[in-house]
């Protein structure tokens, strides 16, 4: 038992790191929130001047804001499943003791090394209905007769901004998981095999188990950072055309900042805010459930 | 030593320390030790100004000029209006844009120049670009160059005598750049051959595709508020632009891709010879003449954008600029630094790389120095539409990117038949009504 002078010490040594903590998280934190239920302008600095409500309530009828949070859960569900699915796949193959293995794993990092702008530019040129790749190479080979609309059709341009996220973010699961199916003891597996396991059996009933905690921490923080998919959205289709491929994140900057109303911008924020949080804990409950 | 003597020295060495120190002032440059802190625009030929004149003023000042940002406008933005509303701005000159600026002086961040320009510093300006410069009575920006739009076309299928006859019996008149929206469309149709060749094309996303329709409407005689600040793009002639654009998407005479197109996108059609014709900016001249990055270099013209119905041409314009910041504690240097980089030497070097120059002098110099009789007909047509047709600037009022960003996407909405056309104006219009009702517009 520490005695109340010994934890004097300790608040005390500790004070001055939690002031800075409470200063960088906390305040911006607090203040950003306050921030959401005014009418506050960047371009007004007077205006901020406290509305109850009235951000929030402005939003539940905002069509586009229904539209684009339609739109980021399709995203979002559909770019962490993918991932996870592609990213267990290969990370089963690179776990392998392989030649060259070494060289694979490096390999598969390299999309994670590039900014999120430079992907969305890349993957804007991939698709471009003209002089990209994709529908060049759609032509050459005879299949198509017209362009594919790749960032104009709604389902389309949303596959396309998926498939450039799924390429930047399946890296990170790899990564993960890789490491998750290298750390597995081995005792199970050779008492499985002197059982006469089969491979899926062996995957259904002792490496998935073992590995799900590291499942779980993977999906939790791609669904964290997938936020960061806002720049190649916003370099691909800008959002558009029409608010087809709208995300949350997009919609936040668009009202925020380039429409300054950051009143309203930070009410949506918060909103985001909120279902990560959900989604965060969904996953962690799952996780504490895995683990027993 | 005779105490005349002394007294004669005692004034020949005075004098040779006061005239070391005459010579010394002299000889000392007038902002030795400052340090300029500039936001600039970057990319392109847009930094060769940079590279070419800062050095000069720094050796000619003394001073050290340090870019603490340089990025697109579209970054730069973002930046400006984080910076003014945390009162974070901690650089002397910034870019700036007569589109842009309204927002920025809303912070009231921006030094009024006037006080630092003489009317004879200002008399070789533009009238009517300088007249953008100032908002309510300051002049809060020094103009750098001027974009205005016109018709870039294919010359090699324009001058092709198959076509010309085949155009001339299908259309009763010669084929030729377009005098008219509706000869545009003619153009389009007739020369029209997807995928390998598309009739033109047009910017339709974001601000770039408001500007279009922009432009048009008010070529068409109608406007985008009345005098009271009511939207009004809705009216008939707004429905009559808008389903131009929508008989050209529908109809196939573009790319289908245009949707998504911004300048980077239309240039690079054109320059791979897709695009028969089309609007763009002058400033990309050098680029699509340049064999190393186009297809059509060496073989395209260049002419006046079409008139609309009310029988004029409209350019939607804007002129990027410098600005000089209340808070810069070196206000003297950043205004000479912002004198020089907008000089008639720097205008002349600008010009040659593309620019609209914003000088008379400096047009008198390339029209008289320039021996490329495509470029020089290039140099005609833009001075001609300066001086001749109406220049007009997106209104200059904050709220203009909000506005654009309420119309764009009704107005792709309508061309992608996803809204009918009056609809789709309709509702950007009630949003525009509403965001200026709540920024006291009808107060």
């Amino acid at each position: 038992m520490l005695k109340s002078k010994e934890k004097l010490l300790i608040f005390s040594l500790l004070s001055p790191s939690l002031l800075i903590i409470l200063f960088i998280v906390a305040f911006p934190l607090g203040f950003s929130l306050y921030v959401s239920f005014t009418s506050y302008s960047l371009l007004t600095p007077g205006s901020m001047v406290f509305t109850g409500l009235d951000n929030y309530i402005s939003l539940i009828h905002d069509s586009v804001f229904w539209g684009s949070l339609k739109n980021t859960v399709i995203f979002l569900t559909i770019a962490i499943n993918v991932e996870f699915f592609l990213g267990l796949g290969i990370s089963l193959l690179l776990s392998r003791e392989l030649k060259g293995g070494r060289v694979l794993r490096t390999i598969s990092m390299i999309p994670m090394m590039f900014a999120p702008v430079l992907v969305g530019f890349q993957f804007k040129w991939f698709f471009n209905d003209q002089v990209g790749m994709v529908n060049n190479l759609l032509y050459t080979l005879h299949l198509v007769k017209k362009p594919v609309l790749w960032l104009i059709n709604g389902d389309l341009a949303m596959f396309s901004i998926l498939v450039a996220e799924i390429w930047r973010g399946t890296s990170f699961m790899i990564i993960i998981l890789t490491a998750g199916l290298m750390s597995l003891p081995k005792d199970p597996f050779e008492a499985a095999e002197v059982d006469g396991a089969s491979g899926f059996q062996k995957f259904r009933y002792i490496t998935f188990p073992l590995l799900s905690p590291f499942i779980f921490i993977a999906m939790a923080i791609r669904s964290l950072d997938i936020a960061t998919a806002f720049d190649i959205v916003r370099i691909m289709t800008g959002g558009g055309p029409a608010h087809r491929t709208e995300l949350i994140w997009t919609y936040v900057y668009r009202l925020g900042i380039v429409d300054t109303k950051f009143g309203l911008g930070c009410a949506m924020s918060y909103v985001t805010v909120v279902i990560s949080i959900a989604f965060a804990y969904y996953l962690f409950k799952q996780l504490l459930k895995v683990r027993g | 030593m005779s105490k005349f003597k002394k007294v004669w020295l005692s004034v020949l060495i005075a004098t040779f320390l006061f005239s070391l120190t005459a010579v010394a002032a002299w000889t000392k440059k007038p902002f030795e030790g400052v340090t300029i802190r500039a936001a600039l625009i970057g990319g392109g030929n847009y930094e060769k100004l940079y590279e070419e004149f800062i050095p000069k003023w720094e050796k000619l000042t003394g001073a050290k000029v340090v870019i603490v940002a340089k990025m697109s406008h579209f970054e730069l933005d973002k930046k400006f209006k984080l910076d003014f509303a945390a009162g974070a701005a901690d650089y002397d000159i910034m870019t700036n844009h007569t589109s842009f600026a309204p927002q920025y002086d809303k912070f009231g961040v921006l030094l009024d120049l006037k006080p630092y320009f003489s009317k004879k510093d200002l008399s070789d300006f533009l009238p009517s670009v300088l007249k953008i410069c100032y908002i309510g009575g300051r002049l809060i920006q020094i103009p750098r160059h001027i974009d205005i739009s016109n018709i870039y076309y294919r010359a090699d299928l324009f001058n092709d005598p198959a076509k010309k006859k085949a155009f001339k019996e299908k259309y009763g008149y010669d084929l030729a750049p377009p005098e008219t929206w509706d000869q545009a469309y003619d153009i389009a149709e007739f020369l029209n051959n997807p995928p390998a060749l598309y009739g033109t094309q047009f910017t339709g996303k974001e601000e770039a595709f408001s500007g279009r329709f922009y432009e048009m409407l008010l070529s068409n005689g109608g406007r985008l508020f009345d005098s009271h600040w009511k939207p009004v793009f809705n009216s008939p002639i707004g429905v009559k632009t808008l389903n131009y654009f929508k008989k050209l998407y529908q109809s196939g005479l573009v790319p289908p891709g245009v949707v998504n197109y911004v300048w980077d996108d239309v240039a690079k059609n054109f320059a791979q010879g897709k695009i028969a014709f089309h609007l763009d900016w002058g400033g990309w001249y050098p680029w699509y003449d340049d064999p190393k990055s186009s297809k059509v270099a060496k073989t395209f013209g260049y002419s006046l954008m079409p008139k609309g119905d009310a029988g004029v041409r409209v350019h939607w314009s804007g002129a990027h600029s410098f600005s000089v910041l209340k808070s810069s504690k070196h206000k003297a240097a950043a205004v000479s630094l912002i004198k020089f980089i907008t000089s008639e030497a720097a205008g002349k070097f600008e010009a040659e790389l593309g620019f609209g120059a914003v000088r008379k002098s400096v047009w008198d110099y390339v029209l008289k120095t320039t021996r490329d009789k495509r470029k020089l007909n290039f140099y005609k047509t833009y001075k001609y539409a300066l001086e001749n047709d109406e220049i007009v600037t997106p209104p200059l009022i904050p709220e203009w990117p909000s506005i654009s960003n309420i119309l764009y996407p009704q107005l792709q909405a309508a061309i992608l038949g996803e809204k009918p056309v009056k609809k789709a104006l309709d509702d950007a219009a009630r949003k525009v009504e509403e965001l200026m009702a709540k920024d006291g517009y009808y107060r």
